[in-house]
């Protein structure tokens, strides 16, 4: 069940849907009745930049993620997840897409575990090309969480929010998507 | 009988235009601007949505968006017009002197404030704006409660027949938040215009009798605001508590979350201000009576403290206990609230930053990805150009993505929007009086050129100043998110307006001496801005402008189809970082263990235009290696 009160940052650069992966998780809220609060911050609109988005669900007034706060860092890639480690509290959950999981810094790595961060990399981009679309790699990661059982949101209500939101040409495969990084992640 | 609830997360923009088209507004007019782009296209999304017949325009700047806001109101009709901070410095004029007149039907001054600043030259704070014309400002905490207030702005305004700012600050432009949707009120106004020229056309004797009785109208809407419990109120009835916060717009938000994560509510009572100006004072006054300090926490200057009297009790701005400048973060804010509780002796907050982490991502030397303009950027090709051909010029440029022309060496001067040229014909004229005439380039966006440009060009021709003028024509709005232009004719509602072609302007501003070209070529674009320098120069010379016009590559991709050429770098590469350094392309970038140049595919569009770009010759079309 989700706890009361989420926040979430939700990172990447242009044109790898986070702004999508955010609406994944304002609908969310919206479906369990709590009031969803959050924030977008991008830079000057360029392709490959970075982009950050805030989510903060249950309660929250303000639109904005204190640093060490977030309960959950979602990165879409490596160097973004470094750049917004900082947000996560003690005791918070990340969850990176990166081909290599053994290359992130092996130093931050212990740090993470020293505030007792659970950390977990994973090929996103590479299973959901494998399933034709890399672009939908946000919606992996966010199955791969699913699937470790960590996340305080079940897999039926993420996958009735995918089922309203996706375009209809999209539904079947970002589902599957999903599904497969659900899978992924329970084997972890 | 019961409506289902239509509750959606909007952006904070989005729901400032929905609540615009619930308060029953007639004509909705803007000029684009971070952060408040977003109204404008949602407003005409919403319209289409409810079907209903409001007018909306984009207008070319935003005095001229104001004026046209304004007549709407004039007649009877509900306007709103909005803008971003800056764009109010542009429409000074007209909001100083309409405060005297006043409206007939309401008139919501959107201005969207941009406190970092993100994407501003400045952060100045709209509502010293509401002070100095003397109009009523509300300032929103959230998406809810700005629907809310646009719909008593109006009331307002109507009632006391004056404009109303409206101050959302960038966090609630682009935050997001679940909202209550309500159908819109339909207002039945015919346009209907009153003659009165002792108002509409006041001459001085007129203007003093205005200003009186604006004078009377703002003592009765502070009234109002004393009495309204919806935008000043008091949030904890810790009648223990001696301390006290009064705050407003974001940073209200900010600190009550702060004070729910710090477990500290039961220790400071709260008063939130939704109408900073007038400010309702008595209840200040009040606030501050029953308490033995006070805070002021408002973003982003000192418009709430300054209005208050008597001082002795207030900490603020004036008293070193909040920063002078800057966003007010959650960070800011908990470090103010340390320092607030730790000097009252309430509560001892541990200021902890995690500096062994910062220290390890900082020695990790990730790429710092500065703004820079796009991979296939015809404004990178045209500065790339411009530095090339005339080396020692001053480069005089303005306000939109062309800015980034900085990373090029290419840009020397960005002040406000027209000022590209203005710079330009006043540098002339300060080095020409000296006799020492030096080569001089402005650079100037199509958008900006409609904005301001016209007037600024005018005035050089006239006086003859003598400089080359570039226009970057991209033929849209880029940097503010894609909004048309007049040179392509479309309006905000998507339907043709009439085309004003950049080359008949331009010439009806007196200029004789106009080229044109696709700034990819950029051989032949060096050569012309020597022609255009060698005109500057000669007996009958003059201003000489060149439009350097190929459309967004990120508006319009498929212009490169069919004349995409993929580039490869060749093994001729020596590692100079030439390209790198002056060309600045983000599809290029350097292998630092091969210490050579490599291309980003995944960035790449093809354009070819580095290929002039290396002295070594070193990138090449594909399969032309050794050629």
């Amino acid at each position: 069940m989700m706890r009361m009160k989420t926040q979430i940052i939700l990172a990447g650069v242009g044109g790898q849907g986070v702004l999508f992966s955010s609406r994944i998780f304002s609908e969310l809220g919206l479906k369990l009745g709590l009031e969803v609060t959050g924030a977008e911050t991008h830079g000057m609109s360029q392709r490959g930049g970075s982009v950050v988005a805030h989510i903060k669900i249950g309660g929250y007034q303000s639109p904005i993620v204190r640093e060490g706060t977030a309960d959950i860092l979602y990165s879409l890639d490596e160097n973004e997840a470094y750049k917004n480690l900082h947000f996560l509290r003690q005791g918070g959950l990340c969850f990176v897409n990166m081909t290599d999981g053994g290359r992130f810094d092996k130093n931050i790595r212990d740090h993470l575990k020293k505030k007792d961060i659970t950390f977990h990399a994973f090929d996103a981009s590479g299973t959901a090309m494998e399933l034709g679309s890399v672009r939908a790699a946000n919606i992996c990661l966010v199955g791969f969480s699913v699937g470790t059982g960590l996340v305080p949101f079940t897999y039926d209500d993420l996958k009735d929010v995918l089922q309203s939101i996706s375009r209809k040409p999209d539904l079947e495969h970002n589902l599957k998507i999903f599904d497969t990084g659900v899978d992924l992640g329970k084997k972890q | 009988m019961s409506q289902k609830k239509d509750i959606r997360v909007l952006l904070g923009n989005v729901a400032i235009a929905r609540g615009i088209l619930e308060a029953g507004c007639h004509v909705i007019t803007s000029y684009p601007g971070t952060p408040s782009s977003e109204i404008m296209p949602a407003a005409v999304a919403f319209k289409k949505e409810m079907g209903l017949d409001v007018y909306t325009e984009w207008s070319v700047n935003e005095k001229v968006a104001y004026d046209n806001a304004l007549a709407a109101s004039i007649a009877g009709k509900r306007s709103a017009v909005a803008m971003k901070q800056v764009g109010l410095n542009v429409a000074a004029d007209s909001l100083m002197s309409s405060a005297y007149q006043g409206v007939v039907g309401g008139m919501l001054i959107v201005s969207c404030d941009d406190p970092g600043p993100h994407s501003s030259q400045t952060e100045q704070d709209s509502r010293f704006f509401a002070m100095f014309a003397k109009v009523p400002a509300y300032d929103p905490s959230t998406p809810q409660e700005a629907m809310a207030m646009i719909k008593d702005a109006y009331d307002l305004s109507e009632t006391f027949q004056i404009p109303v700012i409206f101050r959302p600050t960038i966090r609630l432009s682009h935050g997001k938040q679940s909202v209550r949707l309500s159908p819109p009120d339909i207002i039945e106004r015919p346009a209907k215009f009153e003659k009165d020229p002792g108002r509409w056309a006041a001459t001085p004797r007129f203007r003093l009798h205005l200003h009186t009785k604006l004078n009377e109208s703002l003592r009765q809407i502070q009234e109002r605001f004393e009495k309204d419990e919806r935008w000043n109120y008091e949030v904890g009835e810790n009648s223990e508590a001696n301390l006290g916060i009064i705050t407003c717009s974001t940073s209200y938000t900010v600190l009550m979350d702060l004070l729910e994560e710090l477990n500290l509510k039961d220790k400071v009572n709260i008063l939130k201000i939704g109408t900073p100006y007038p400010l309702p004072h008595k209840k200040v006054v009040d606030f501050i009576g029953r308490h033995d300090k006070v805070l002021i926490i408002e973003e982003t200057d000192v418009v709430i403290e300054s209005q208050i009297i008597d001082k002795s009790k207030v900490l603020g701005r004036f008293t070193g206990h909040i920063p002078l400048q800057g966003e007010l973060t959650p960070n800011v804010i908990y470090g103010i609230l340390a320092k607030f509780f730790g000097e009252e002796g309430v509560a001892d907050l541990e200021v902890k930053v995690d500096d062994e982490l910062a220290k390890l991502v900082q020695d990790l030397g990730l790429p710092v990805r500065r703004p820079t303009l796009c991979a296939g950027c015809s404004e990178r090709a045209a500065f790339w150009a411009i530095r090339r051909a005339l080396p020692k010029a001053i480069y005089t440029s303005d306000i939109g993505c062309y800015t980034l022309g900085l990373n090029l060496g290419a840009v020397d001067t960005v002040i406000d929007m027209g000022a590209g040229i203005t710079l330009a014909s006043g540098f002339y004229q300060a080095y020409h009086q000296d006799k020492n005439d030096v080569p001089i380039v402005a650079t100037m966006g199509d958008s900006t050129f409609y904005h301001s440009g016209t007037t600024s060009l005018i005035n050089a021709v006239y006086n003859n100043a003598r400089f080359v003028l570039v226009l970057l024509d991209n033929e849209i709005t880029a940097m503010t998110g894609m909004q048309p232009t007049p040179g392509i004719g479309i309006t905000a509602n998507g339907t043709e307006g009439q085309k004003i072609p950049l080359e008949e302007l331009i010439k009806g501003c007196g200029i004789k001496w106009l080229r044109n070209i696709d700034p990819y070529d950029v051989r032949e674009m060096i050569s012309l801005l020597k022609e255009a320098h060698a005109y500057t120069k000669s007996e009958d010379g003059g201003i000489a402008v060149i439009i350097a016009r190929r459309g967004c590559v990120i508006r319009y991709p498929e212009a490169l189809e069919g004349q995409k050429i993929k580039v490869e770098i060749t093994d001729d590469c020596d590692g100079c970082r030439y390209c790198i350094d002056f060309f600045e392309c983000p599809a290029l970038h350097f292998d630092e263990e091969n210490e050579r140049v490599e291309i980003d595919r995944k960035l790449c569009v093809d354009c070819g235009v580095c290929i002039n770009v290396c002295a070594r010759k070193a990138i090449v079309p594909v399969g032309e290696e050794g050629q």
